[in-house]
């Protein structure tokens, strides 16, 4: 199964060379964005425009992301390219891009009602504020695991 | 030993009698493989990759027969290139390979790049997405599609993970719109396709752009799957020019299946110079390729659908939390039950979300409010009750072909006639609704032709170029502009009483409103006409249209006014009321009747109109 998804992500993150770059991995991405960056994307979807080469990434060693953290580095790219989608699941307790972050961090069938139900009650840790960063929310996210005994084991 | 094993590997000239034997070069898989096209008299082909590098011939563009000789030649000896010719062309090579001796022994070299990105792509299913068209954006009508390779843990948990292949021309972020239209016409764009993740592409179209998606998991096994992976490999980084009207996103994902599949050919079935999406989307269900049809809804259709489960009073919130920017006191709310209340605090959070894109609202306004109800929402156990945007009925690939022919015969003042009008693409409010947004109206090319029988005379009554009208609701919630713009050729009355062909360009901005049933709208409309008979050789006239619009699946119905005033210009205001039924019956035909009177000065004239119509 890791093979199928380190598989899957490798090819989910081949568009991160649109994120924000800095030390690590989303740095830069705050909770809301603002407009400024959306209309290159609007005009590309309407038009069936591609802007920028988007080449497969295929080796993780351009990615800029610490692989050291205890967050998976999938997984951890993942919540940097969709945290407004996470946030809005996480606040529910349910949707699809939760799920697919647990199937990111290979959280075990018997554990992810219980991991659902854990990020929705302790989303004010995750999410402190409304400018939030996704390298702070993951911090928050990575300290709710840890203090859960449930939890605590998908961190590497 | 060793001689004996070399006798096994086909000699250069085995390979190549063979090919000639079978003639191999003549196959249409062969052709699909290469995107060979027959050019217009169909004696030649030419391919339509316009990239060098997918040729391992000089002529290779225009001799599948060449091309196929140095194909065999560089599989069996390589061509000294960094990356063995069969690693760049592994779709070339595996289909050789399955016409059995002497192609099956030719001596396969290790390709590990190739595998890595098979192993990693890790595709058993393939499934054809189609991005709807969304509201106020009648370009959108045309549709795109795209691929996903579902991963064989095909499950709504890893779905969003999967990654899709797409075609789309290459264009720099800093061309202006004007030039990407232009040059997405006339050519000029490179073509890539690329493989992204499929939360992109939902990003893209379901939440920044408010377009459903339809999945259609297709039907091909995993080897065929395979295939069409080892082509798309061989042209992912490969140039073939884009043109929106036919070699666009939709039309090269055909040509994968071809590959994928040969003998479905559906490359061939796409019509001359009109690859629209929805269009393929058909040809694909034509073909039983499709085992299931799964339906997305939008950000913004879920908000819709989710507003019309509230009551009253629990929309008001929606709107107050939205207008105030604020949340309601704990208290204020305290009368609603906590299920109701996350309902409320979700479609609100929706609601910001989508004005935030649409109306670009800026970070600062409503991050607060936005935090604030993720926040308050969080604080609520247990799923809202509100239930997910039900599948339409009809789908897109389910509404009119996009092809019209129409018979009619009427009167023009004291004049009668008998016409016919040919509009090639794509929909107008007086097609069938189902299967297309209400409101939206797209046509090319829209043409009509007169022949007056008593003066025996052929006229051009009409050719509409481009012809796009789009009228969106506006409500409490949801403030959308209607608009219409055009340029072509027609006729108007002007004030001499005459009615010359003059080319007009124009455009409109407005309201609309849902009424009985219907729309009403009203623009304020402004025309350019330039032509030879009009009294100064052009016109500029502001104007208004008002009219009422009711689109049910039985037919349509359409009530409008106008009026044109030419200040500035000698001559008299024109004045247009028209009427008009159609109805759809049997499928794919229709009856259309049209009743107007138009004025200019003294001059005036009643216009009667009936026809038949037919769908192809």
């Amino acid at each position: 199964m890791r093979k199928v998804f380190l598989g899957l992500l490798l090819a989910a993150i081949s568009g991160f060379a649109f994120a924000d770059s800095g030390p690590g991995c989303g740095a830069g991405s705050v909770l809301f964005k603002g407009q400024d960056r959306l209309a290159p994307h609007v005009l590309a979807a309407t038009t069936n425009a591609s802007f920028g080469n988007q080449t497969f990434g295929m080796t993780t060693g351009t990615l800029g992301c610490d692989t050291s953290k205890p967050i998976d580095v999938m997984a951890a790219n993942f919540f940097d390219q969709n945290m407004e989608q996470l946030a809005t699941d996480m606040s529910r307790g349910e949707g699809e891009h939760l799920n697919a972050l647990i199937t990111l961090m290979k959280v075990q069938e018997a554990d992810k009602d219980h991991f659902k139900a854990t990020v929705k009650n302790q989303f004010s840790v995750i999410f402190p504020n409304q400018n939030v960063t996704s390298k702070e929310a993951l911090s928050g996210l990575e300290k709710v695991m840890k203090g859960d005994t449930a939890l605590a084991k998908y961190l590497s | 030993m060793c001689g004996w094993a070399q006798a096994e590997i086909p000699t250069l000239e085995e390979l190549l009698a063979a090919a000639q034997q079978q003639q191999l070069s003549e196959r249409p898989a062969w052709w699909a493989l290469l995107h060979y096209r027959p050019t217009v008299l169909g004696w030649t082909h030419k391919s339509q990759a316009d990239d060098p590098r997918f040729f391992l011939a000089k002529n290779g563009k225009t001799d599948p027969h060449g091309e196929l000789t140095a194909t065999l030649i560089a599989l069996r000896n390589g061509d000294g290139q960094g990356t063995h010719p069969q690693c760049r062309f592994p779709a070339r090579f595996y289909w050789l390979q399955q016409q059995g001796h002497p192609f099956s022994r030719i001596p396969a070299v290790p390709c590990p790049q190739l595998a890595s990105w098979l192993e990693q792509l890790n595709t058993a299913r393939v499934t054809l997405v189609f991005a709807s068209s969304y509201l106020n954006s009648p370009s959108s009508m045309f549709g795109h599609t795209f691929l996903r390779l579902d991963p064989p843990s095909f499950n709504q948990d890893s779905l969003i993970l999967a990654s899709t292949v797409s075609y789309a021309a290459d264009a720099a972020a800093h061309d202006s719109e004007i030039m990407f239209a232009y040059r997405g016409i006339f050519g000029g764009y490179p073509g890539i396709t690329t493989v992204e993740p499929y939360f992109d592409k939902l990003r893209l179209y379901s939440k920044l752009e408010n377009r459903d998606l339809w999945e259609y998991a297709l039907n091909l096994r995993p080897d065929e799957v395979t295939q069409l992976l080892r082509h798309v490999w061989e042209i992912k980084d490969k140039r073939f020019d884009y043109f929106f009207f036919d070699e666009n996103c939709a039309y090269r994902l055909l040509a994968l299946i071809d590959v994928a599949r040969p003998g479905t050919r559906l490359i061939p079935q796409v019509s001359i110079l009109r690859a629209i999406p929805s269009d393929t989307v058909r040809i694909v269900v034509a073909n039983h390729l499709v085992d299931s049809v799964y339906f997305r809804p939008s950000q913004a259709t879920e908000l819709r659908h989710h507003l019309s489960q509230l009551k009253a009073s629990e929309r008001h919130w929606v709107f107050s939390m939205n207008e105030s920017q604020q949340l309601p006191s704990e208290k204020a709310t305290a009368g609603l039950a906590p299920e109701r209340y996350a309902a409320v605090l979700e479609t609100a959070y929706e609601l910001v979300r989508y004005r935030v894109q649409k109306e670009q609202l800026s970070r600062e306004a409503t991050a607060d409010l936005s935090y604030g109800l993720l926040q308050a929402r969080s604080k609520i156990p247990g799923s809202s009750p509100l239930s997910a945007a039900p599948r339409p009925k009809v789908r897109d690939d389910q509404g009119h072909p996009t092809g019209r022919i129409t018979a009619m015969a009427g009167r023009q003042g004291q004049r009668p006639y008998l016409g016919l009008s040919l509009r090639p693409a794509y929909h107008d409010f007086s097609d069938p609704a189902p299967g297309y947004r209400l409101g939206s109206q797209l046509q090319f090319l829209n043409a009509e032709l007169r022949y007056y029988w008593e003066s025996n005379q052929f006229e051009l009554e009409q050719l509409n170029l481009v012809d796009i009208i789009s009228l969106s609701a506006r409500d409490r919630f949801f403030r959308p502009i209607s608009w219409q713009a055009g340029f072509g050729a027609d006729r108007q009355l002007t004030s001499e009483g005459t009615r010359p062909l003059a080319a007009y360009l124009k455009g409109g901005a407005g309201v609309s409103y849902g009424i009985a049933h219907g729309l009403a709208y009203a623009l304020a409309t402004g025309t350019g006409r330039i032509g030879t008979q009009l009294q100064d050789s052009y016109q500029l006239s502001p104007g208004i249209a008002l009219g009422w619009n009711l689109q049910r699946y039985w037919g349509s119905f359409r009530v409008e006014a106008q009026s044109q005033f030419f200040p500035g210009q000698n001559e008299d205001p024109y004045y247009r009321g028209s009427a008009s039924l159609n109805l759809y019956w049997p499928p794919g035909w229709g009856l259309t009747f049209n009743i107007g009177r138009e004025k200019s000065g003294d001059f005036y004239a009643i216009i009667l109109q009936g026809g038949v119509r037919l769908y192809f």
